[in-house]
């Protein structure tokens, strides 16, 4: 009983930090309609910069926080002029896809200026502890309640009180009515970035104070909690965050105290799956969502909004180019011949992985583009098909005809189970379920040590043997090469096959407009099903191929960086564009071999391309379809 | 409640402290057409939101050809041939012409003939393999949205490769309807599909619900309809709402010229006989 009080008033400071980064989410939203990806990337900012103030520089801690909390302002301010203002009337996605970008590029930065290890955080509060009857709680845990709440109480006085607070409201409730009222609506927008990323850095500080410890990749899944915390609370209210925060906040380290600490975070992120599921409004209600083609949306409230759509329309005027299904066969074909006149096995790998990420990209944009869910998640079922060929290859020593075969099942229908809670969402909150979704396989396979051998991975995965080609063993990296190639090729004509088929006709319909599809009597629900079942079964058989090519199989190539890449080669192939996401899938995998040497700034070219394009083609290279 | 036709008995929705529609009862019968008029408010656009399953009603119940609806989503509803038009009309914004009616045919073209659906794995067979049974189903699809879209004439079918978004507004409005027909519904109800209609535009409408009229004799129609000439052309009855009540059942004439309907309408009592449309637009 005394661990359980300890533990909710422990919880209780963490969730008042949680409920910062809400805030931060729910200005933005507010203000801008927009779930700002970025913001957990700005949390690890405020961190990083008191961290080196008080390192680098040696200023005392208060100090060292307000300068953090000044420069990540500023850099909110920054954040909105640069990624967003030139993208007003682009297409639904790209504000989000931007700010994903711009969360890739500062993220990838900051390991190379801190280094991708966890740094001790050089200042703490004191440890005494003080007791309230049996319960226990520190210091660092009032001081952190204390700031937090002060934070949120000063928030809501600004905005309820304060001329610019009102005008904040105003532009949130009707932008449109509050220009015509000579309320500066773009200002008001830098306002509520530059106080989201105050209030990032003052919970980033928090944090880094709460866990003693600072690192590079803490801004998604901190930015996801206070995200989840907002979505609790209905997304775009002061009061719902705060709350949302303190529930999350209490949630997880009575979970963390009860199931183990390792499960934290994935016990977290369940929840929000579930609350997307139960209560995508969020526990206090909260229309608001509905209006944004939020969560509601699907449910019938409002109109949903098209992805592709934008108000300037061009983008669906501009042409989209892709191969027929037997297009494929050719392109296949004429890379079969490649093993014959190359015989560099460094050449031939390289080409492989080409096509492995051409599949997962392929994967994603079928479920992306043509069905309209983007998915920041695809790492998992990429991760669950590597993993089924590893155990059943390994241990049990199964045939490549079995182990293939049981990933591409196992995936379906693990995209599908993980499909169910997204059903009623679209936008904006169904690309952070898919975030979820992702960061949960990733945990799952660090911490199942039973099965996946945690951070140790699975080594020496024999060679793939084929016994339906009577026993044929594909040992050599130019055996290998034809297997991979055949395998991607079918999978990417059965994927195209259904793109061109009344089916992938119906999915686009119900991305344009759900409710519309399903007054034509169209079963919706079934047919996002169907789309995240065969997408899964194309990451699970690009999963398996990995595996085999690579012969370890270790949680590091399943992060949140991968999704983002596959993202990042459908978006620019042109969502929903098989063709498209072919080209660019397999062109950024092996883009890295051109940079030997700056593989560390990979992730951040790929951010800039992502940024760029989205500015000067949004439809993508060939063609969003 | 067995029997043919749509029946609404004592429906009422709620929102908030609002009665949208209260307590409200009709019936539509195959081959018959009805409007419902009222002013703004009324509950006309809930009643078909209820009646189509968007939305749920908070208590009675609705019938179509016997079988109970208020509980059943939207499309087991639509599957049971009740198409649908918004007030706002919804195409598919990136979808052509010619894709967008298809859309319209996609459950007929996965239905059984039990009246359910093909399971995904078959769907999935057909469609990737283009099997025999499949190839006829598409083509018989293809057939009804061509049928459909040939019913307007040179508006629609030479844009059949265009993409919606880039129709006109009176052209959107017949594409969303085009898709209804094309699905062969039993009843089609259309919420103010003249709304935003110049004359000439609307003129062309009341010419299309007259031949439909004609055309599918066993169809029934339910329009919410502001402009009274068109309705007292083409409805054979009215259904007057206020205030989410059913006020007045009658044929147009007698609906339309009653004093409360009148009073309803403008808020006193009727001046003159020029009575025409409540509302231009």
């Amino acid at each position: 009983m005394e661990l359980f009080l300890s533990q909710i008033l422990n919880g209780l400071a963490i969730g008042q930090v949680y409920a910062l980064i809400a805030l931060g989410f729910s200005l933005v939203f507010g203000v801008a309609n927009i779930i700002n990806f970025a913001q957990g990337a700005l949390f690890m900012l405020g961190a990083f910069i008191a961290y080196s103030a008080i390192a680098w520089f040696g200023l005392p801690l208060i100090p060292a926080a307000i300068v953090s909390v000044v420069i990540v302002a500023i850099l909110g301010l920054l954040l909105e002029r640069i990624a967003l203002r030139p993208l007003m009337g682009a297409p639904y996605i790209a504000p989000f896809l931007s700010t994903l970008a711009i969360s890739t590029i500062i993220d990838q930065s900051a390991e190379i200026i801190w280094s991708p290890e966890s740094q001790p955080f050089p200042a703490s509060i004191s440890s005494t502890t003080f007791f309230i009857g049996n319960a226990y709680i520190t210091v660092t845990d009032l001081v952190i309640f204390g700031f937090g709440a002060a934070a949120t109480i000063a928030l809501t006085l600004f905005v309820s009180y304060t001329w610019t607070g009102r005008a904040l409201r105003a532009t949130a409730q009707d932008p449109a009515a509050a220009a015509q009222l000579g309320i500066r609506t773009d200002v008001m927008r830098q306002i509520a970035f530059g106080l989201a990323g105050a209030l990032g850095a003052l919970s980033g500080i928090l944090v880094a104070l709460y866990f003693q410890s600072v690192f590079p990749q803490m801004g998604i899944p901190f930015g996801l909690k206070g995200f989840a915390a907002a979505l609790l609370g209905g997304l775009a209210r002061i009061p719902g965050a705060v709350v949302g925060g303190l529930l999350l906040g209490i949630g997880e380290t009575l979970a963390s105290a009860y199931v183990g600490d390792s499960y934290r975070d994935a016990i977290a992120f369940s929840l929000l799956l579930l609350m997307l599921l139960v209560r995508p409004n969020g526990l206090l209600g909260g229309g608001k969502l509905n209006a944004l083609g939020g969560s509601g949306a699907a449910a019938g409230a409002m109109p949903t909004t098209s992805l592709l759509a934008s108000a300037s329309s061009q983008l669906s005027a501009t042409r989209a180019y892709y191969l027929p299904a037997w297009g494929f066969l050719v392109v296949g074909a004429a890379f079969a011949l490649v093993p014959l006149l190359v015989s560099s096995t460094y050449v031939l790998q390289a080409l492989i992985y080409g096509f492995i990420f051409a599949l997962l990209a392929v994967s994603v944009s079928l479920v992306s583009g043509a069905a309209g869910i983007l998915s920041i998640g695809h790492a998992a079922f990429f991760g669950v098909g590597a993993y089924a060929v590893a155990v059943l290859a390994r241990p049990y020593g199964l045939s490549a005809d079995v182990t293939l075969l049981a990933a591409v099942v196992l995936t379906a229908l693990v995209a599908l189970i993980a499909a169910i809670p997204l059903l009623k969402l679209s936008g904006h909150t169904a690309a952070l379920g898919t975030l979820a979704i992702g960061q949960i396989g990733f945990l799952v396979f660090l911490n199942w040590v039973s099965v996946t051998r945690g951070p140790m991975g699975i080594l020496n995965i024999p060679h793939p043997v084929l016994e339906v080609l009577g026993g044929l063993r594909f040992a050599t990296t130019g055996q290998k090469y034809w297997l991979v190639l055949g395998l991607v090729v079918i999978a990417v004509v059965i994927a195209e096959r259904y793109v061109s088929s009344p089916i992938g006709r119906t999915w686009r319909a119900i991305r344009e407009d759900r409710l519309a599809a399903q007054a034509s009597g169209l079963p919706v629900r079934r047919y996002i099903l169907l789309a995240f079942a065969i997408s899964g079964a194309l990451a699970g058989l690009a999963g398996g191929l990995f595996a085999y090519v690579q012969q370890v199989v270790s949680p590091e190539s399943f992060t949140v960086e991968t999704s983002i890449l596959i993202l990042t080669m459908a978006v620019l192939g042109g969502l929903g564009n098989l063709s498209g996401a072919v080209l660019t899938g397999f062109a950024l995998a092996i883009l890295p071999e051109f940079l030997r040497g700056f593989e560390e700034w990979r992730m951040i070219i790929y951010g800039l391309l992502l940024l760029v394009a989205l500015r000067v083609r949004p439809q993508g290279l060939l063609g969003a379809r | 409640m067995a029997g043919e036709g749509i029946i609404v008995d004592n429906v009422s929705r709620i929102f908030g402290g609002l009665r949208a529609v209260d307590g409200a009862s009709l019936k539509l019968a195959r081959g018959e057409t009805v409007a419902i008029v009222g002013p703004n408010g009324a509950g006309k656009s809930t009643l078909v939101q209820l009646i189509s399953g968007v939305d749920k009603a908070d208590s009675g119940t609705i019938h179509v050809d016997g079988v109970r609806t208020d509980r059943l989503p939207p499309d087991r509803i639509a599957r049971l041939g009740v198409g649908r038009s918004f007030q706002t009309s919804r195409v598919f914004p990136a979808l052509s012409v010619w894709d967008s009616v298809l859309v319209g045919v996609q459950p007929r073209l996965i239905a059984t003939a039990s009246g359910r659906l093909l399971d995904p794995v078959t769907e999935s067979l057909g469609a990737l393999l283009g099997l025999p049974f499949w190839r006829r189903r598409v083509a018989a699809q293809e057939a009804a949205a061509e049928t459909a879209l040939k019913l307007f004439g040179d508006r629609l079918w030479p844009r059949r490769d265009q993409p919606a978004l880039g129709l006109s507004y009176a052209n959107r409005r017949r594409l969303e309807i085009a898709r209804l027909l094309a699905a062969e519904p039993r009843y089609l109800l259309l919420d103010e599909p003249s709304a935003g209609m110049n004359p000439t535009e609307t003129e062309e409408l009341t010419q299309l619900i007259l031949d439909l009229r004609r055309s599918h004799p066993h169809m029934g129609i339910l329009v919410i309809e502001h402009k009274l000439s068109l309705v007292r052309r083409i409805a054979d009855r009215v259904v007057v709402l206020n205030q989410g009540k059913v006020l007045i059942e009658d044929t147009p004439d007698h609906a339309l010229d009653h004093p409360e309907v009148v009073e309803a309408y403008l808020g006193r009592p009727r001046a003159g006989s020029n009575f025409q449309d409540a509302h231009h637009g």
